[in-house]
């Protein structure tokens, strides 16, 4: 479904990633993980078309996402939840889902999807008209995770959807990305910092560093994998 | 007496300051949700008001609607003209200094916008002067003329004069505002521009065209102040210097009313307008402009927030 | 900017101008002509008077007219009331523009970005209509026959010609002599970035006021002069908006921040307007405006900083970029020239930090943190994102005040001090982002760190040279910035740091976007410091390299210390594996 090869991003002189490659298969949930600085936001915003690439190739169901202007991306069917929910603060719950809905097909298909969102999370359903700026982190993360649902995608990209969340709230979020790629047989494509969790419950996993891939393998391949300590830890 | 000149004063600064109100929804619109300085919004009130009495007097293209009512409908149809005026300025000139060009420098070009749109407004005020001359004109409504004579319920021999012209220009600019108000807060076109005013990197992933929307948000705060600059024209004259004098008023509106809130500009142009015609009770006339300036510079001081802010910000 | 470079070029420079300008002058016999080229340089100092201000600060003032009107009614009121010669009336206008400045300088500062811009635009505008209450709607100067050249009246434009050159000739002292000192440096740090500038020591209202203040007397004294020549008064002319606009237009199209600027722009546009205004003036009014106008557009488009400077760049490119060359004769760090090498034997505590809480709202972003950092440590600060790392700092530096808890550095409480104070005391601070003043050099951008621990210009650069030393950066001392490489960028701003010689360095991820070979460079650097008297605090996310630097580190984790200890420990300490690789993994791995 979507397939990135060689990629390059550099800003000002420095590589922030060099040659990374990878492929989500449709239906699969991949994960990347890697400490930070390892270029892992860098990767999504190469994908969403708002960092300026300098070598390699994204395709997306056989187009070529490089050729096509940022916006047009998300008409696509692919839902970027971005690192730190990005939520539109100024802009109650309801209508930061109906800016989730701008494409078509979301649109489209508004009452379902309204209707899975507030069920996957009903705190939304309470403070639908409450300004997203006053919810709480984990709300507004539920709030990102939504708006990024409400456009009926078929490539959900969440970037560290665990930033800064209680241990509790974060568990929550990762056991509704699960069931996401369970019940609705969504792709999803997850960067993380916490390990454990990403990589439990994907199909196949990447893990970054500085920029480059340094261990890619399927979830108990990698749990298993000490190396990944290392990456992180330093020992 | 003094309670007929001060009734006066207050409906005169009530019906002033809903137009002042809706100049600042435009500017507001601009300023306040977009956060681009444009020095040139009060150029664009004047080119409403010239647009008015072209379309009226000099044409006499709406001559079929008498002259009572033609100027507020011209003054309405400078809406979507300098809608289209906005919009091109922005795409030629604007984009290239605000918004997604400039976003992560400095100052995110601030003072690029402030410069750009000062060589704009002075090309703008005096190609008027070239086109349109110096004298004063006014797209004058015959409504100017006639007043209605409110008495005082408790003295029969005492009354309150009010202009028609202003009264209907007042109600239309309420009108405006409040479907203005209405189009930003509940349509889907609204909140599209809120999105990406607020958050551009993430209406960008929504799949919204953040520059096309800047657009239209400039064009319509440029439509919006030019309607108000049209029914200011229905009754009062004007030259094409005259929008330095309301782009002040206008700045100092949307400041007051508080950054980022259309609702909270309207409140910021009223209250200027009946600081303007209330000061005229305590000061002398000369005074009612620095009275404005000195509430505006007590309130950015005092609450920078703005009066009817909620959002403490400083920047 | 040629750094400290000779003052003989801008002197000579200015000497050549001045009777060029007179020169040409002389030659002229129209009287038109002549007036035109007196109010060049009166419009010349207005401009540089803004940009002393907001040329340098980076705050734009739209107000300038203020200082100006004020300067030109105060000579013309002495005059006309009080029969003061103006000789006297223009110093006293710039004792009035001082005064000015400092009414609307202390409440106006307190705003930033186009809310000083807006606020500074209500004040001449207030003034306008205050003057015109006051009936001096049109103040003609009184004509004094008798004895003219005591009330500055002279028959020969030439004499105001060479009265607005020697003011302008002025105005460009002053400039020079800010550019070239503390003064301006510290301007130019506060445009940069005035938090930053606050943190390396540099009182960042003070020196704005001092801005302001200078500012407001050289536009009034050019507002006092402006009267003179032009014999008449008005409020429109003197307060107008066009007249605060002229300030910023000649400045911004010449060039901002520098003092050359403002006299290009002058001598260009000037000339420009007033011709087209008396050749077309009545067949197309407004001809003027629109020329105007579109220049501005223009230079705007094209040239963004000013003429000045695109011209300088293109000279510079076509001279041959310098730095581009010589990239890649990056420094390795040299042998470490030791400040302050007083170092006890015993270890003493240096910060100790108790209770330290704060919240943002209802959010505790910090919860009663507690540690203590050794004199001659590097102790390192770990933690996930969002665990409240940068907020740490900036309560240990005073950006931000805590809501409880103390902070004690060297026996003495920091907190409730300003940044500037908490630098001179010894508390340096590097940034995550850095910002550097891409035309300057090397040296002057780390002199502006060494004005906290200097008294004279010498003895900052002298101390600069020694931090740029201790970095390793000598070689590339005089390169300039925009040439340096991004690990050049952050020695660079460490020397700046040091130059403030700090006992205890606070560094905010220093080696963020580096490569592998390039953070042994950084990590050499670092470790050097203890050595020479600097106790280091670092934050970085890197763990593998922070694990080969700091001896001791604080992990913190939802604004709560986690766990305190030396790198095998922390590593080791389950919580710490949880809060970086998640509780699943501790389970799984508990159990394998």
């Amino acid at each position: 479904m979507l397939a990135v090869e060689g990629l390059t991003v550099a800003y000002g002189g420095l590589k922030a990633l060099s040659q990374v490659s990878l492929a989500v298969g449709d239906g699969q949930f991949v994960t990347i993980v890697g400490p930070n600085g390892a270029g892992k936001t860098t990767l999504f915003k190469a994908i969403s078309g708002t960092v300026p690439t300098e070598a390699g190739r994204i395709r997306y169901e056989e187009r070529d996402l490089l050729a096509m202007p940022a916006a047009e991306r998300a008409h696509l069917g692919i839902a970027h939840v971005p690192e730190g929910r990005q939520v539109f603060a100024s802009m109650t719950v309801l209508e930061n889902l109906e800016m989730g809905a701008y494409p078509a097909a979301g649109r489209r298909q508004w009452a379902r999807n309204l209707e899975r969102v507030m069920a996957l999370f009903p705190v939304l359903a309470e403070r639908r008209d409450q300004l997203a700026g006053t919810l709480s982190g984990g709300e507004q993360q539920m709030l990102a995770i939504g708006r990024g649902l409400a456009s009926a995608p078929r490539l959900l990209m969440l970037d560290e959807p665990s930033m800064g969340l209680a241990p509790a709230v974060a568990d929550l979020i990762f056991e509704r990305i699960g069931e996401l790629h369970r019940e609705d047989r969504l792709t999803i494509l997850l960067v993380e910092q916490r390990v454990a969790e990403a990589v439990q419950s994907c199909d196949f996993g990447y893990v970054l560093e500085t920029g480059r891939v340094v261990l890619t393998g399927s979830s108990e391949a990698l749990l298993k994998d000490d190396r990944i300590r290392t990456v992180y830890l330093g020992m | 007496m003094f309670a007929e000149t001060f009734l006066e004063a207050l409906a005169a600064g009530l019906f002033l300051g809903c137009i002042y109100g809706l100049m600042c929804v435009g500017l507001g619109l601009i300023f306040g949700v977009m956060r681009v300085i444009n020095f040139a919004q009060g150029d664009f009130l004047m080119l409403g008001m010239y647009f008015n009495l072209y379309v009226v007097s000099v044409w006499g293209l709406l001559a079929f609607l008498g002259p009572a009512a033609a100027p507020f409908v011209g003054a309405i149809l400078a809406g979507p003209a300098l809608f289209v005026g906005g919009y091109l300025l922005h795409r030629l000139l604007i984009a290239r200094v605000s918004g997604t060009s400039v976003s992560g420098s400095e100052d995110e070009g601030r003072s690029a916008q402030l410069i750009l749109t000062l060589g704009v407004a002075l090309a703008l005020e005096n190609g008027a002067l070239i086109l349109f001359g110096s004298t004063p004109q006014s797209a004058r409504t015959t409504l100017a003329l006639r007043a209605w004579e409110i008495p005082l319920l408790y003295d029969p021999t005492a009354a309150v004069f009010i202009n028609k012209a202003s009264v209907v220009a007042c109600v239309l600019s309420l009108v405006i505002a409040s479907a203005l108000y209405f189009l930003i807060n509940r349509s889907r076109l609204g909140k599209t521009l809120r999105a990406a005013a607020d958050n551009p990197a993430a209406a960008t992933y929504m799949g919204i065209d953040v520059d096309r929307a800047h657009r239209i948000a400039f064009g319509i705060g440029t439509g919006v102040t030019a309607v108000a600059g049209g029914l200011v024209a229905t009754y009062h004259p004007f030259q094409p210097y005259v929008g330095l004098d309301y782009v002040i008023i206008m700045y100092a509106g949307v400041v007051m009313g508080g950054m980022g809130s259309i609702l909270g500009a309207f409140w910021g142009g009223l209250t200027i307008g009946l600081v303007q015609q209330l000061s005229t009770l305590v000061l002398p006339t000369q005074l009612q402009n620095a009275a404005i300036f000195a509430v505006f510079l007590l309130v950015v001081l005092m609450r920078p927030q703005g009066l009817f802010g909620r959002a403490a910000e400083r920047i | 900017m040629a750094g400290r470079g000779g003052l003989l070029f801008p002197l000579a420079a200015i000497a050549i101008m001045a009777l060029g300008w007179l020169a040409l002058g002389l030659a002229v016999g129209n009287s038109y002509y002549q007036l035109m080229m007196t109010l060049v340089p009166i419009w010349a100092v207005l401009g540089l008077s803004w940009n002393l201000l907001s040329g340098y600060t980076g705050l734009v003032s739209f107000g300038h007219a203020s200082f100006f009107g004020l300067g030109a009614y105060t000579v013309t009121i002495l005059l006309v009331r009080f029969d003061l010669t103006p000789w006297f009336g223009i110093p006293l206008a710039m004792l009035v523009g001082v005064a000015a400045a400092l009414v609307i300088g202390y409440p106006t500062f307190r705003l930033r970005g186009h809310y000083f811009a807006l606020a500074m635009l209500a004040y001449p505008l207030a003034l306008l209509y205050v003057f015109e209450w006051l009936g001096y709607q049109e103040v003609p100067l009184p004509m004094k026959r008798e004895a003219p050249a005591w009330y500055m009246q002279f028959n020969d434009y030439h004499v105001y010609m060479a009265l607005a050159v020697g003011l302008l000739v002025a105005a460009l002292l002053i400039s020079l002599a800010v550019e070239r000192s503390r003064f301006g440096r510290s301007l130019l740090a506060i445009k940069q970035n005035e938090p930053a500038a606050e943190a390396a020591g540099i009182d960042t209202l003070k020196w704005k006021m001092r801005a302001i203040t200078l500012s407001g007397a050289v536009a009034a004294a050019a507002g006092g002069l402006y009267a003179v020549v032009l014999l008449v008064v008005t409020p429109d002319s003197v307060f107008g908006v066009l007249t605060s606009a002229q300030a910023l237009v000649v400045t911004l199209f010449g060039g901002t921040g520098t003092l050359w600027g403002p006299v290009i722009g002058a001598v260009i546009l000037i000339p420009l307007s007033e011709t087209l205004q008396a050749e077309l003036g009545n067949v197309i009014p407004g001809i003027q405006g629109v020329v105007y106008g579109i220049a501005i557009i223009l230079v705007i488009l094209l040239a963004p900083e000013g003429i000045f400077w695109r011209v300088r760049d293109w000279l510079h490119l076509a001279r041959g970029a310098p730095g581009a060359a010589d990239r890649s004769a990056a420094a390795a760090p040299r042998a470490v020239v030791p400040v302050s090498a007083e170092r006890q034997t015993s270890p003493n505590i240096l910060l100790e930090v108790s209770g330290l809480s704060k919240s943002f709202g209802g959010l505790r972003a910090l919860d009663g943190i507690a540690f203590q950092v050794e004199e001659g440590a590097i102790l390192g600060i770990i933690g996930p994102n969002g665990a409240g790392k940068t907020t740490l700092f900036n309560l240990l530096n005073g950006f931000l005040k805590p809501n409880g808890g103390d902070v004690v550095f060297a026996g003495q409480t920091l907190v409730g001090l300003k940044p500037n104070r908490i630098c001179r005391l010894g508390v340096g601070r590097t940034f995550q982002v850095v910002r550097a003043f891409q035309r300057m050099s090397v040296l002057e951008n780390v002199v502006v760190g060494a004005y906290v621990r200097a008294a004279t210009e010498d003895e900052a650069f002298e101390i600069a040279r020694e931090a740029v030393a201790r970095v390793g950066l000598s070689p590339r001392l005089e390169a300039l910035a925009s040439a340096l490489s991004n690990k050049e960028l952050r020695l660079m701003e460490l020397a700046r740091a040091l130059a403030g010689r700090p006992r205890l360095l606070l560094m905010d991820e220093p080696l963020a976007g580096l490569a592998a070979a390039e953070v042994e460079e950084m990590l050499a650097a670092v470790r050097a410091l203890p050595s020479s008297g600097t106790t280091v605090v670092i934050i970085e996310h890197t763990m593998r390299a922070m694990m080969r630097l700091a001896e001791r580190f604080v992990v913190l984790n939802h604004g709560r210390v986690l766990a305190v200890g030396g790198p095998r420990e922390v590593t080791a300490d389950a919580g710490v594996v949880e809060a970086y690789l998640g509780s699943k993994w501790t389970a799984l791995h508990a159990r394998g």
